[in-house]
Formats: C-alpha cells, structure tokens, sequence
C-alpha cells in the first residue's frame, strides 16, 4: 500500500534506488543532481540499504564506475548532470556497448555554454543518439517510479541497456509534492534482484564484452542496436502496463492529455508539461479544441505513438515545445524528431517549434496560453510550414548598485557571511594586484562572479575553466600572454580542494611537472561547499559531511585527508606552500615568493591556503578566524614553505594546543567521542614531529 | 528584445558593480572608538573588506557588512559589540 509522504524529486529519486535494491552506488556532487547521493548517503550511514558507496574523484570516474559495477553483475546507481554529464560523456557513450543494465539519474541542468544552475535539456540531449533509454519524468512520484521500472527495463533480456532517468533540475528535483513510497515487499515482487548473464564480466561466465569491433561490424551492429532500441519499447510497454497493476500508477511511453478532438496538439516533455496541461483546460473551458502530448521515453522515440494521436484526432497544428536548441538547425531537437514523424503523413500538418525555458527559465501557464494562441492563429495555406518562435523573458534588473572604480577588489560578493574564502580571496587580490588572471574551476568563488553578472567583485578579468582543466586553461593563457610579449601578466589558479586534490589533480600535476609558470592557489574548506559539503580529498578524517554522514554504519568520512603538499613536493616545484587567513602578514610573505618564482619563469608556485567554512564545518560565522588559528595552532594545519626544495616551517609554536581547541568549535565533529579526538591528535603530533625534523633541510 | 543584448556579454575591468549586502544583517557591529586602540586587526579581518582606516578609528562601510561579527569576535580589547538590528 506504501505511505505518502512529502517528498522532493531528488528525495524520490533516492527513494526509488533504496526500494530497487541498488547495490553499488557511485556518487560524485554537481548541482541540483547532489541532493540524490546525499540522500542515498543517509541510508547507507544508517544501514538502511545496504551498498557499496564509492566517492570518486569526477563524473569521469563516477559514471565509470557504475558502469563497471553493472558489467561485474551489481545493480548500480549513478546521477550527475550538466558540466558533469559533459565530464563523463566519453563513458556515457561507451556504456551502451557492453550490454550492462544500469541506471543513471539526470537532474537536467544547462550544459555550459554559458553556465547556469537550473533546467534545460542541452546535457542530456547530446546523449540522445547514443543508445540508451532516455525518460523524462514529470513530477515527483514519476521520479521514485521511473527508478524502479527502469532498472525492469534496462535489465531485461530483450534489453540490456543503460537507462537515463532525467528529472528538470530545480523545478523537480528541488520541488516537493506528495509522493506514496510503495513497501518493499511489493517492489521486491515487482522487480526481482540483479540477474547475472552470460556476459557479466567474471570468471566464472562464458565470457564477456570487450567494446572494440572491426569497422565492418560497426554498420551491422548499429543496425541492431536500433533494433533492440526499438525491441525496448514493447518492454517498456509491458513493464508499464504490469507496474499500473501493481501500484495504480499509469506511465507508458507517451502520455495523452485531452487528445479527443483536438485541432491543436502541444508536444512537451518535463516538468513544464504540468503548467501546460492548466492551459489546455484554460484554453478547453474556452472552447479551443487544444491537447497535448507529453513525451515521457524521449529514447527509443515514440514515432508510431505520437503520430496515431495526430491522424486519429484530425490534429490541424502541432505545437512542439523544446527546452534545448539544435544549434544550425533553427529548431530544438525534439522539434525535429517530431517533424521526421510527420514526414509520412498524408495532410501536411503545419509545426510550431517553441524554445522556451532555457537556463532554467520559467515557463508558465500564460506563457503557453501565447503559445496555444499562436497555433489557433497560424495559417499555413499551402500546408507543410515550419516556425520556431523562442519564448523571452526581460531579466529582473539588479537595484541600487554601488560604483567602484579602477579596483581589484569591491565588496558585495554574495558568498556567506563569514566566509573563509571571501577573506583569503580578498588577500589574495590586494596581492596579486591589476597586472593578473584569475582561472577558476567552479568552487563558491567562481560561483559568486556568476551571481554578480553583470559585474564583477574582483577588478581583473577571471576565466571559468571546466573542473579537471583548471591547469591547462592556466597553461594556455601563461602561453598566449608570453607570445604577445605580456611577461607582466600573472596567471592565477585560484581553485577550491575539489579541484586540487580531485577532479583537477591531473591537469595541476601536468602544469607543476612540465614547469609552468602558474600562481596555483588552492583555498582549501575541507570539502565540496559550493554544492553542500560533500566530501573531498581533503576532508579531514571523521569529519562529517553530507556524503559521509553520521549514522549507526557510517560514522563521517573514514581516510585521512590527501596530503598535496606531498604531492607537490613530489613534483620539485620550486615553490610551496600552505597559509592561514589567521596568519596574514606570512601568507602575504608567501604570495610574493610565489609570484617572484612565477615572474621568473621558474615554474609553478604552490600555495595552499586553509579557509575555513562556517556553512561546511557548522561553526558560528564569527569565528572564521579564530578556527583558522586554532587549526594552526593545534598543529591541524602547519604553515610551512618549500623554497627551491628548503622545507621550513614559518610558524613554530613551541607547544601545540590540544586538538579539541579546535575540534571542539566545529560541529562537523560533534560526533567524536574524546577517544577519537585523541586518536587524531596522535596522528597530528607525529606529522608534526616529522615536520620538526625537516625544519631547515632540504627535500629536493 | 534579444536586440537590446550585446552579442558579447562583456564583464567591464575598470569598474565593478555590487548590490548592497546590508539586509543580510541580523547583527550590526558597532565599534566603541574610546576602546579602540587602532590595531587595525578588523580591517585586516573582515572577510569582506568593509571596515577602513580613518584617523578617529576604524569605519565600517554598513552598505555593505554582512553583519558575521568576525571583527568583533577578532577585536583584542572588545570595543566592537554586536547589536541586534532585526
């Protein structure tokens, strides 16, 4: 019978992998799909689904290796969107050659492009030609019943694909309604476990897929990949038609809504189809003969489907609404999928293609009563026409703006009160001075240029670089500016721990290595903030975050923080360093060397920079300073310089405080016990005695 | 209307914009300037740049203070307490 709850689309979502069993899960944070892992987190650190959590270091990896999972025969579980989906295409289009049945979830969100956070199709629908099932849900029970009908789906034998379950960023995975939560028994009746096949890859199978094929099988086998595409959708009709008995929930490949007699047909996907449905009863209660189609499995396309909806009701005009742009076509892609429908019919229906919603912009019920107008009015004598009007909106203008001029630095940021970064960034600026770029990865920094457009609070000009490229969009401008004889300019990275220590290692570890003269600063919060403290590389041990949170299994994050400094030492690049927003006056000392190595040409200077995050760590927004020093001070983050390989430590307490000065301010440790605490105190008093002893040597 | 955008977005060096951050305030410091000793560590620490140098003491720009009482918090003889605006 289930219970109904209040749940939002990403809740839903979790919800449908717990009821599903999953068994391997793969989580890597992105903005809105991060509520998905978090929540699925939760159940994990509880004991309440009993998986495999993997925290990888990019979507790269993170689609990677819940593909894996599924070819080594587990049910896995994914989710990511936009830069991440982009991120992991090269998996995404590898997945559908192994035959191994997994689902991912979508929190649809701009493919940047310009970046924005909220809804459009332009990730997902780069992967609509490359084999997997695609569903685009509506609401938020849709999200919880997708989950488990795909995994139905997708591991059937007939099947055996990837499935993607797309839910609008924002406007569903961050929107509640209320949603029944069937009872597991009745899932388990409906979705049996993980079946292993003949080509799970595994020893103890006849063998497997390794996806290479000669160039003449390559025809063939798409051929046949269309057919079991095409095969997928008399499942999919079975496995809808078995779920509404189930659980009374009807879904199918298409949805109709008051279809009978309509001379105008909407053909919508998402999220926006709810407020196009409230038009088409404005615009029926008016006497307009209007209805819509609602294209829930996008992939394989329900050509047959939409088109007996048109050649039964007579449809005069079609209407076809888009949250993606087919750049060079002047038409969205589902614009064009539903024209090659229309191709083979007898009258020639005229189509309206609308863009509408990018970014995340609205659309509303007024928007598609314009739209409904439009089509009752579009005459097309000689049949056959095609239009494409773009639904706009003026964006709301930002008030009372205060001027600064010829600065580097003007406050007014939007990051929080309090912040860590906003205080070393500040710095830092005043620092590095006019003559810079600044490249930043996306971290809470970047994030608030984003929200200051269209200014800036930092008076040189910045680059958005894509996550795990943020070294070699520094290299490229350390390169352009020394071929235009600009050797004043300074590049500056200026990336968060997520960056550094995880999605962009390899691109800072090719930088340092082949010597390029790049400022990189690393402003280190202990965890991915700007999404909501997950954790990241350097996440201290037993913290909590919300990707390793506290519950009867899980007590926060297990390993100890990855230690870059190592790393970069490793690399012998001629300057490194860690810094305190506590400690100005020496992190100023040690921004200027940096740049006299970076000014020279020496090579890549290091400097890595403790920011502490009142949000993130749950300390009081006044203490951003004094947890900064205690860290300091307790021995938790050493200041210390590796100069032309000369390791010193720059502030030398001559006895460290006792850690829980420092835990104790911070709620993402208000778990440990003065057990724990005390355990990491051992490992912070032995790292420092070994740092005692390099005191003055040299490393390299 | 996509006439009145520019077809580059462009972000200017010279001068930078910012909306007033004041209606964040819950809490307003307030800077006693017979306490102060002009050690100048809230202007140091003010994670986001408000208070400035002025002969009779520090000056803190309430357009734009977010109200995070890290200058009082930081302040070694506590001449600035934090009054409740909200």
């Amino acid at each position: 019978m289930g219970k109904l709850t209040l749940l939002s689309g990403n809740k839903a979502v979790a919800y449908g992998v717990k009821l599903s069993r999953v068994q391997v899960v793969s989580a890597y944070p992105i903005t809105p799909q991060t509520p998905i892992v978090e929540y699925i987190a939760e159940f994990v650190a509880k004991g309440e689904l009993k998986a495999e959590y993997v925290h990888p270091e990019g979507e790269h990896s993170a689609i990677g290796a819940a593909l894996a999972a599924a070819l080594g025969g587990a049910r896995s579980f994914t989710a990511t969107c936009s830069q991440g989906f982009g991120y992991g295409f090269e998996v995404i289009a590898q997945a559908p050659a192994y035959r191994a049945p997994f689902v991912m979830a979508v929190a649809n969100r701009t493919l940047g492009w310009y970046w924005a956070l909220a809804s459009d199709y332009s990730d997902t629908m780069t992967a609509r030609d490359l084999g997997w099932i695609q569903y685009y849900v509506e609401g938020c029970q849709e999200c919880l019943d997708a989950v488990i009908q795909l995994y139905r789906i997708a591991e059937d034998e007939r099947v055996l694909l990837p499935a993607m379950m797309c839910l609008d960023g924002f406007h569903i995975s961050h929107s509640s309604e209320p949603v029944n939560i069937p009872d597991q028994a009745e899932v388990d009746e409906f979705l049996p476990p993980r079946k292993v096949y003949d080509h799970t890859t595994d020893p103890d199978s006849k063998g497997y897929v390794f996806p290479v094929l000669p160039a003449p099988l390559h025809t063939p086998y798409r051929r046949m990949f269309e057919e079991i595409l095409h095969r997928a959708k008399d499942v999919i009709k079975e496995v809808t038609k078995e779920f509404e008995e189930r659980f009374g929930r009807k879904y199918g490949l298409i949805e109709e809504y008051r279809v009978e007699g309509a001379d105008h047909l909407l053909i919508t996907m998402g999220s926006m189809s709810t407020a196009a449905k409230r038009a088409v009863d404005k615009a029926r209660s008016d006497g307009i003969k209007v209805g819509l189609i609602r294209v829930a499995f996008y992939r394989p396309f329900p050509v047959e489907e939409i088109r007996k909806v048109i050649e039964r009701e007579g449809v005069a005009s079609v209407g076809v609404v888009d949250r993606a742009v087919a750049h060079g076509t002047r038409m969205g892609p589902l614009g064009l999928d539903v024209l090659s429908v229309l191709y083979n019919l007898n009258g020639k229906v005229p189509v309206t293609n609308f863009i509408a919603g990018m970014g995340g912009d609205d659309v509303s019920v007024n928007d598609f009563m314009g739209m409904i107008d439009r089509l009752t009015k579009s005459s097309c004598p000689s049949g056959g026409c095609v239009r494409t009007v773009y639904i706009e909106h003026k964006p709301p203008k930002k008030a009372g703006l205060v001027e600064f001029k010829n600065t580097v630095y003007a406050p007014g940021c939007q990051l929080c009160a309090g912040c860590g970064a906003t205080l070393v960034t500040r710095h830092v600026l005043r620092v590095i001075g006019k003559r810079s770029v600044l490249v930043f990865p996306p971290n809470c920094v970047s994030a608030s240029i984003a929200m200051h457009f269209p200014s800036n609070w930092m008076g040189v000009p910045c680059v958005l670089a894509n996550y795990a490229a943020t070294g070699a969009y520094s290299r490229g401008l350390v390169r352009a500016y020394r071929v235009r004889g600009k050797k004043d300019v300074k590049v500056v990275a200026f990336a968060g721990d997520g960056c550094a220590a995880d999605i962009g290692l390899q691109s800072l570890s090719s930088a340092a290595e082949c010597g390029e003269p790049v400022l990189w600063i690393t402003y280190d919060n202990e965890a991915y903030m700007n999404t909501g403290i997950q954790r990241s590389g350097t996440t201290p041990a037993k913290a909590w975050t919300t990707t390793t949170p506290v519950g009867t299994v899980w007590r926060g994050k297990r390993e100890f923080p990855k230690d870059l400094i190592s790393i970069m030492i490793a690399h012998r690049v001629p300057y490194i360093a860690t810094a305190s927003p506590a400690f100005l006056k020496d992190m100023e000392v040690k921004l200027r060397k940096a740049m006299e190595v970076v000014e020279r040409g020496e090579g890549l200077a290091y400097v890595h920079i403790h920011s502490p995050c009142p949000t993130g760590w749950r300390f009081p927004e006044s203490k951003t300073v004094e947890v900064a020093r205690k860290a300091v001070l307790t021995g938790a983050w050493p200041l210390l310089e590796v100069d032309h390989g000369v390791f010193r430590l720059t502030v030398k307490p001559s006895k460290l405080l006792p850690l829980k000065e420092y835990v104790r301010l911070q709620g993402r440790f208000a778990h440990l016990s003065d057990g724990d605490v005390g355990e990491i105190q051992q490992v912070i008093e032995a790292n420092w005695r070994r740092l005692l002893e390099l005191h003055g040597k040299k490393l390299f | 209307m996509s006439d009145e955008l520019p077809e580059i977005p462009l972000i200017r060096v010279d001068t930078l914009r910012s909306e007033p951050t004041a209606s964040w305030r819950v809490l307003k410091p307030v800077i006693d300037l017979e306490k102060c000793r002009k050690c100048w560590l809230c202007v140091d620490f003010c994670p986001d740049g408000v208070i400035s140098k002025s002969e009779e003491g520090p000056v803190i720009d309430y357009r734009f203070c977010k109200g995070c009482g890290v200058c009082a918090n930081e302040c070694p003889v506590k001449a600035i307490s934090m009054v409740r605006e909200v």
